[in-house]
This record gives C-alpha cells, structure tokens and sequence, in this order.
C-alpha cells in the first residue's frame, strides 16, 4: 500500500508540471469536442490523435488521450441536452431527461448536472481503478459467456420499465433493434446474414447514424411538423443553474451509479451504455419521484452521466492488468502504447510503473480539469438553445450529415441516417419510443454472440448451473416483470 | 562588443538567408527533376480502424519511409467486412499508384469468401513486409498448458477441447483447422470479437488454447506460447519450441502477413518506385528493431513470389472455409429456393403490394384514423417474414446456427405487433391527431435527398453551401449577411476539422474530380 501511494505521489507530481497540465487541459477540450459532435465518438477522438502522439513521450501520450477519452465521454452529454443529438451512444440515456428540461427552458440544469455527476463518477472510477483494479481484474476475467448474457438480457430487460405504458411498443422497438442488428457477417459462423448480396450491409449497421437519425433528425421532423419553429428552443436571458442543494440531493444517486457505471465498465465489451441504461432504471425504480423520468428528472440525468463516465475507471481495469481491452476507446489505446514500443499488460507496472502511475494521476487531474472548464463552457455551450430554431434546424442536418459520413467514410451511412429519421419520426408520432431501438442494436450483439459460445461452451443448461448467470437471469425477470405487473394494477 | 554581436548577427542572417535559397531552389528543382510521381500525397488506406497491428504497420511505415522520400504518407482507415469496403475503395480509384492497399493475409480469407477470384486479381501484390508465425498460445495457470498433453488430451476426448480465437473463418482459425487435421484431433473453436476478448477468456480458464501471433502473449506472464509455427526457433522467443521439435511435419510455415498491394495496372515506373522504397525501409534499423522485439520477422518479397503465396493461400482458405461449411454451397430444397434470387424477390414485391393495398383497404374503411398505425405494424411485420425467409437459406452451424437467434427475434416480433394490431382495432376511438405541417416535413425530406444526390456531382462543400443557405431561407430566416456568415463558417470548420485535420475523406464530387 505504501509503495502504491509513494508511486502515486511520483505520478501526480509529474502530472502537476505544466507541460502535462497542458497536455490535459488540450485533451479535455478536444475531447469535450469530439463527445459533442455526434459522429466523432471517444474511440474516434482518440484514435484520430494516435497519430499525433508519435512524437511526444509515452507517457504525455497516453495522458492526452485519455484526457480526450475522458472528456469525450462527457461532451456527448451536451449535444444530447441542448439538442436531442446524443453526442455519444452512452449519452442517449441523458437524452431522456436532458432534453426535457431544455424543453421545459431549463437547460442550464441539465448541463449543470451532467458536467457534476460526470466528473465524480469519473473520479470514483478511478479510484476504484487505482485501489482494486487488480482484485476486480480477477473476478473479471471468471465472467463466462453465459454471464455476459444474462447481463445482456439484463440490460434489455429495463425496456420494461423504459416504456411505462406503451410497453408493447417499446418491446416491438428492442426486437427490431435486435433484429437490426444481425444484419452482416455472422460474427460466430462468419455467415453473411440479410445482406441481400449489398457489401455495405456486411458489417451491418453502424449505431451512430442510427443514434442521430433516431433522436436528433426525428426531433426536428417533429418539431417542423408542429409548425414551431419560428422562435428558440429557451428564450435568451437569465438561466437557471444548479445550487449546492441541487447536488447534494442527488449525492446517493451521483455514488450508486458511479459504482455500478465502474463494476460494468470493467466486462470487456460491456461499456459505458449498459452501464447508463442499468443505472438509469435503477435509480427510477428507487426514486421517490419516478413519475418525473422521462419528463426532466434530475435524478435520470445524475444516474445516466454518472455510470458512463466512471465506466471510463473500469474499462482501464482490464487494460492495465490484463492487457486486454475493455472498450474500443481503450483498443486504441494500446495501440497507442504499441507504437510507442510498451507492451500493455501486467509486466507494464514493474517495468514502466512512472507511466502506469503518471497515467492514474492523469485520470484524477484530467476530471478536476473537466470540471472547471465544463463550468465556464456549459455557459458557452447554453447559447446553442437560444439559438433560433430557422438557423438551428439546417445546421444539425449539417452536422447529421458530416457525423455519419465520418463514422466510416462511407455513404450508406448518410443514407441510413436519414431513413432512421424519417423512420424515428413516423415511429415516435405513434408513440412509440426510439430509445429502445439503440439498446437493441447495442445489446443484440453482445447478447447473440455469448448465448452462442455459451452453449458451445457448456451446453443448454449453463446459464442456470453457474450461480452468478442464475442470479443474474432472476434479477432480469423480477425486474421485467414488476414494472408491467405495476402498470396492470394502476389500471 | 556591440560591432561584434551585429558582425555575427549579419553572418548569421546571411547564412539564414542563404541557407532558406538553398532550400527554395532544391525545392523547386526536385519536382522538375522527377514530376512523374509521386507529386501529391500517397494514402496507405488501412482495412481496420487505428490501433490494430496493420494500422500501426502502415502508419510506422510511413514514419520510415518519409526518411527516403520526400512524399507525405496518409494514413485513411476504411474499416469494414473484412477489407472489402477498404478494397473497393482502391479499385474504384484509378490505377495511379495514390492509394497503397494494406494488405495481409486475413483478407485473402474475405476475399475469398465473399468474392472468389474477381477481388484477388483486382490487385496486384506489390510487396510482402513483414511476417509473423502462427502460434498456440496456452494459460500457464492451467494444468493443461504443454503441447504434448493438449494433444493427448484433445484425442482423449474429441470435440470436447475449447478453443478461443478471433472470428470463425479467419486466418487464425483456419490455422487451428491446419493443425487439429496435422495431429488427427477435433475440438471445438469458440470465435471472440477480437483477439484480446479470446487472451481474456482463456486467462479465465474458458479454454485451453488460443491460436495468435506470439506478440499476443507478451504483456502477460501467465500466458505461455506452447508451439510456434516456424521452421526454427524465434530470436524473441527462445523457449518456444516449434511444431518440427515437437514431431509435426508440415506445420512449420504457417505464418501470417502483412504487405502492401496497387491496383492492377499501374504504371510500371511508379511499381519501379514503391520496389525501390520498400527495399529502402525494410533495410531500415528502426524498422528492423521496432518489429523485431515482438518476434515479428521483417522481410521483403517482391511481387512475383508475393502473387505466388497468395495464390497458394487462397487454395488453402477456400479449402477448409468449405469444409467448415463458411463458404455456402447452392441451395438445396424448396425452402432454400424460395429465400434466393428471383423467387425471393417476387415474394418481397407481393408481401409490399399487400401491405400497400391493406393499408389502403384501411384508410377507405371507417378505420381510417388509424391507418398510419396500422402502416407502422404491417411495416415491423413484412420485414419479419422477409427476414424470416431469408434465414431458411443460412447454414447450420454447430450448436447454435446463426438463423436461430434472429428467429428468436423474429417470433417475438411476430406476435407482439399481432397483438398490438388487435389492442389498435378495438381502440379506435383515443386516437390522436397529427400535426398541422406534414407538408414541411415531406419538403425538408425531399430537399434532403436532393441534396445528397446534388453532393454527388458538386461535392461537398459547394453543396453543403447551398443546401444550408436553402435550409435557412425555406424555414424563413431573412437575414442575409448572417445567412452567408453561418453558412460560409459551417464550411470553413468542416473543411479545416473534418477534412484537413481529422482526414475524412468527404466527396469532392464527380464534377470537381473529372475536371482537376
């Protein structure tokens, strides 16, 4: 334990120079850039600097990037508060109650909420990180397939309570969010499936035009539909922001999400929207007030940034431990290490530990930074609501359009994203809700893929003879069930 | 004192100034010495995203050669199917020699299974660079960690051996087939999304062995290499024994690699160009040393013997992709027929029409207030019967095939939009209306899709100009200084962010390209 401190000391006195305050503060705004440009995500942000980094030391390197993956996670927010365009998947579950509060002419509480409960989740996630990371690897590494899909069915299990009272259609929206996402080469068999011989459809569709097709075009769609465009989204003047009180009643709800946003994180693969989407129903089941989620609750708000950006702490876990990978983010961090010729993994800590350490303290400064400067930008980024809607509406096409070209520089992703609006559209003027589309197409993989190694692993029956998958099944179903056996007895 | 410091000053500046002409002039001259190529940027286009082993190949590569040529390397990462979209990409340009295919030995697997022989001619195989051997990779936690008792064990129990990889299909698990076949033994492979996801399940004792590049197993001591696929032991790794020490013949070049591949046709001067720098950087010390500390052998095979290997690797990927049933045969059985070709297609243009004329049937009806509902369900379920018959034609896999989840899906989907067209029939009643300005909406729509195609012709920035100045003035701003400011800012930022700095690719336009 003394040798962790003393060497986190020596890191946290070499992040403190100037040089790497600087290094951090550039990495937090371009981050903060790249989460709020819907198209350009963490893995993106960073992976577009690896190039960049050649030329500085390992260690400087490597905290710029995860000073952008940091940030990065957290700029996602703003897009989605301000306008409905969920900068990153992860921040789709602040979409729910962000952008109801802007509606509401509220948005400085939103942001004001996302940029507190991002950063302490963000530094619960890292101490978590520094302390236990070896322990937690451990137990990481006994996840089975067959856990990965009880959590996956988990996950799709809040749709239940996503939907309320239209939960037939929110089900209807999972199952072709699953369904979407089987299109392309089988991952398992290397099949390609429902690809209709187009070499587009191979790799199926990518999520991000999906994400902003889904939110931010069907919004506009909607709101043009309305005829109300003529004015601004908040009329310009005094804002209102969070005060103390505001926060330190959402202290519980900012801690459990973080924890659990760092425990998921840690499950290669997993990531930050699981994590956010749990979270999310977690917290409304205990609210006092869950009547208010979806409609501009804060607390929503609170659990969604607080599990994705602590998620952020685990992912690193399997990194720095076990050389593996936790997220795309965190892939092309090792590759970032490759180049600079360090072997990712365990040996990392004796041989380099100035950089191991150099990069924990990074994580701790990079968030404080985070907060300062997301304080003076959230009063920047606010304006973005005042702006009039007859200039607001061509140019988040603009950026709709520039987004899903980059995610894969390909033209099929324009094209989707433009269906998936008219599409969201027509859905969401039917009551049906969107969300639960995204968390299929992020879950369908992740679920499909286990349950088949699963019972090439163990059989059918594996997923009721492991105690943790078992558990975990039973949770999903209790918390599939009380939300429609609430909503039938409300009738 | 003063005299002398400006006496220096001036001989200083002079030597700056001379120094600047100098560079000027060499400037000036090289172009005109060699105009013929390359004069503009080269772009090594990269089947993966940044950070995988051909992306830091490629970009490494960059960073030696522009030692040798005075060229500027563009690293572009056209991710997706397996290098098909990264592929399609170089064979569309012209044969110029601008675009350098990062090639290795897993996309001939892709290629082969998707295009046969069409996409392997479409290229010529410039250069192989870099190979590395093919290795088993076991848990030296595990009592199951030596060769000789994997085999033993494997033969002990047929099938019953899990073994984890990357994705079914691909040069590591075809290898794992190489080898079960060379030693007589079954066992079952269990595909992960990527290598590092496999290294973390057999560190959790979900298999016994992994098949990789011993790279793989560097970072983590309780990984242990168990053979190596070489015909001697690796510099890097000299414990390792090889499958000749171990008493396998034939298992001693399996090998993967990573090189670089022109569209066919180009120029032969500009193919004399690459040849000669290829040479310069594989001759390179830092080269040499960068790859060499991971056990990766550095080499250079020129085109001739590189078409060669790639030919022979492509018998042996079609060889077992058949064989493990990856690569479909022709259909077979009614069912089959219907999910193919014509047949399908006709049954898509009924199920369409159907849906059409029922949703039409609805709106004359007294149901009329719910058409656009009952569009939306009969929309969910004519893609799932579509999907549905597609499946019949996907192959059986071995526990689980890939058509049984989607169906999973598709007899959940089924039902519930059954039962919400029956809940959408008995509540006609509490129907909502809808909003007064459809008509924007379908405009905005249409305007969208216009501009698109228009982008295809003009590019993007002429038309991402236009469409925002349209945008603004059809929704009803009238500002006109602003309207040119914001539009104009919109492709300033777009061209200094996204195409300058971030390197996306974004269309110039058929018109720009025929005329510059």
């Amino acid at each position: 334990m003394a040798e962790l401190f003393g060497n986190l000391i020596d890191g946290l006195t070499f992040v403190t120079g100037i040089i790497p305050i600087l290094t951090i503060t550039l990495g937090v705004i371009m981050g903060i850039i790249a989460g709020a440009t819907p198209g350009l995500s963490p893995s993106m942000g960073v992976a577009l600097l690896v190039p960049f980094t050649y030329a500085m030391s390992p260690t400087l390197a490597l905290i710029l990037l995860v000073a952008i993956y940091i940030a990065a996670n957290y700029g996602g927010s703003i897009t989605a508060v301000t306008i409905n365009a969920p900068g990153t998947p992860s921040s789709v579950v602040t979409a729910f109650d962000g952008y109801p509060l802007t509606k509401k002419g509220k948005p400085g509480l939103a942001l004001g909420v996302s940029l507190v409960a991002s950063t302490v989740g963000g530094i619960i996630g890292t101490l978590i990180l520094i302390f236990f990371s070896g322990p937690l690897a451990k137990f990481a590494l006994k996840f089975h397939p067959a856990e990965y899909f009880a959590l996956a069915i988990f996950g799709l299990t809040t749709v239940a309570s996503l939907g309320g009272k239209n939960w037939i259609k929110a089900f209807i929206a999972a199952m072709f969010g699953l369904l979407l996402n089987t299109v392309g080469i089988d991952p398992i068999s290397g099949v390609s499936r429902f690809t209709f011989g187009f070499s587009f459809l191979y790799d199926g569709f990518a999520l991000i035009p999906a994400l902003i097709g889904l939110f931010a075009l069907s919004e506009i769609f909607k709101q043009l539909e309305g005829g109300d465009f003529s004015s601004q989204q908040v009329a310009p003047g005094k804002q209102e922001w969070p005060t103390a009180s505001t926060y330190w009643k959402l202290k519980n709800t900012i801690m459990r999400s973080s924890f659990m946003g760092t425990i998921i994180g840690i499950f290669p693969g997993a990531g930050a929207t699981i994590a956010a989407f749990i979270s999310y129903d977690v917290t409304k089941r205990m609210s006092k007030t869950p009547e208010e989620f979806g409609k501009g609750s804060l607390e929503g708000v609170a659990a969604a940034e607080g599990a994705n950006s602590s998620s952020v702490g685990g992912a690193l876990i399997p990194l720095l431990t076990l050389g593996i990978p936790g997220s795309a983010s965190t892939a092309v961090l090792i590759g970032a290490l490759m180049i600079h010729d360090l072997t990712p993994g365990p040996q990392l800590f004796i041989s380099n530990p100035d950089i191991i350490y150099g990069l924990l303290a990074s994580l701790l400064i990079a968030n404080i930074i985070l907060l300062v400067l997301g304080f003076f930008g959230a009063r920047l980024w606010i304006k973005v609501t005042t702006i009039p809607k007859t200039v607001l509406f061509p140019l988040i096409f603009a950026v709709s359009i520039i987004g899903s070209f980059a995610v894969r520089n390909s033209f099929f992703d324009v094209a989707a994203c433009l269906a998936f609006g008219i599409f969201g559209w027509l859905l969401r003027r039917y009551n049906y809700p969107v969300a639960p589309i995204i968390l299929g197409m992020v879950l369908g993989n992740i679920a499909e893929t286990n349950f088949i190694r699963a019972v090439m692993m163990g059989g059918w029956t594996v997923f009721f003879t492991r105690p943790l998958s078992l558990g975990m099944l039973v949770v999903a179903a209790a918390s599939f069930a009380v939300p429609l056996i609430q909503a039938r007895k409300q009738k | 004192m003063k005299q002398v410091l400006n006496d220096a000053k001036v001989k200083y500046t002079l030597r700056a100034i001379g120094l600047i002409m100098l560079i000027l002039a060499f400037l000036l001259l090289v172009p005109s010495v060699q105009a013929a190529f390359p004069e503009k940027p080269i772009k090594i286009v990269v089947y993966t995203g940044p950070g995988g082993l051909i992306d830091i190949s490629a970009r490494k590569f960059a960073g030696v050669a522009s030692k040798y040529v005075d060229v500027n390397f563009v690293v572009e990462n056209k991710p997706g199917a397996g290098g098909i979209v990264a592929l399609k990409k170089v064979i569309q340009a012209p044969a110029d020699g601008y675009n350098l295919y990062a090639c290795t030995k897993s996309n001939i697997a892709k290629f082969v299974q998707v295009g046969g022989s069409d996409y392997l001619d479409a290229l010529s195989w410039t250069a192989m660079l870099m190979a590395d051997p093919e290795c088993v990779i076991t848990n030296g936690t595990q009592d199951l960690h030596q060769w000789p008792q994997i085999v033993e064990n494997a033969l002990q129990q047929p099938g019953e051996q899990n073994w984890v990889g990357p994705a079914a299909g691909g040069l590591d698990h075809v290898t794992a087939l190489k080898i079960w076949d060379a030693y007589g033994m079954d066992a079952k492979w269990i595909p992960f999304k990527s290598g590092g996801k496999a290294l973390a399940a057999l560190l959790g004792e979900q298999g016994v062995a992994y098949v990789g590049n011993p790279r793989d197993a560097l970072g983590n001591p309780d990984l242990h290499i168990a053979a190596v696929s070489s015909p001697e032991r690796l510099e890097a790794f000299p414990d390792v024994p090889t499958f000749t020490e171990l008493g396998m013949v034939g298992l001693e070049n399996e090998y993967m690699w990573r090189g670089f591949a022109l569209k066919k046709g180009t120029p032969p001067e500009v193919v004399q160009w690459y040849d000669a720098l290829f040479k310069q950087v594989t001759a390179d010390p830092e080269w040499i040393s960068f790859w060499g500390k991971g056990g990766i052998d550095v080499k250079y095979v020129a085109e001739k013997e590189f078409t060669a290997q790639v030919k022979k690797d492509a018998e042996v990927f079609e060889y077992y992709l058949r064989k493990s049933n990856i690569i479909q045969g022709e259909a077979e059985g009614i069912l089959a027929i219907i999910a193919t070709g014509t047949t399908f297609n006709v049954l898509s243009l009924l199920l369409v029409l159907t849906w059409l004329s029922v949703s039409y049937g609805v709106y004359r009806s007294d149901y009329s207030a719910i058409t656009g509902r009952v569009m939306i369900i009969g929309f969910f379920l004519v893609v799932s019967i579509l999907f549905l018959v597609q499946s019949l034609n996907f192959p059986n896999g071995s526990a689980v095939g890939p058509a049984a989840v989607p169906r999973l899906w598709i007899f959940m989907l089924i039902p519930l939009n059954l039962l919400l067209l029956y809940k959408t029939f008995r509540n006609v009643a509490e129907i909502s209306e809808s909003g007064p300005r459809v008509d924007i909406v379908l405009n905005f729509i249409g305007f969208l899709v216009g501009y698109l195609l228009v982008m295809q012709v003009l590019g993007y920035f002429l038309s991402t100009f236009g469409f925002i100045i349209a945008g603004l003035y059809y929704l009803g701003y009238r500002k006109w200084r602003n309207v040119f400011i914001i539009s104009a800012s919109w492709i300033l930022f777009s061209y200094l962010i996204f195409y300058k700095t971030l390197y996306v690719p974004l269309p110039l336009g058929t018109l720009f390209e025929r005329i510059f």
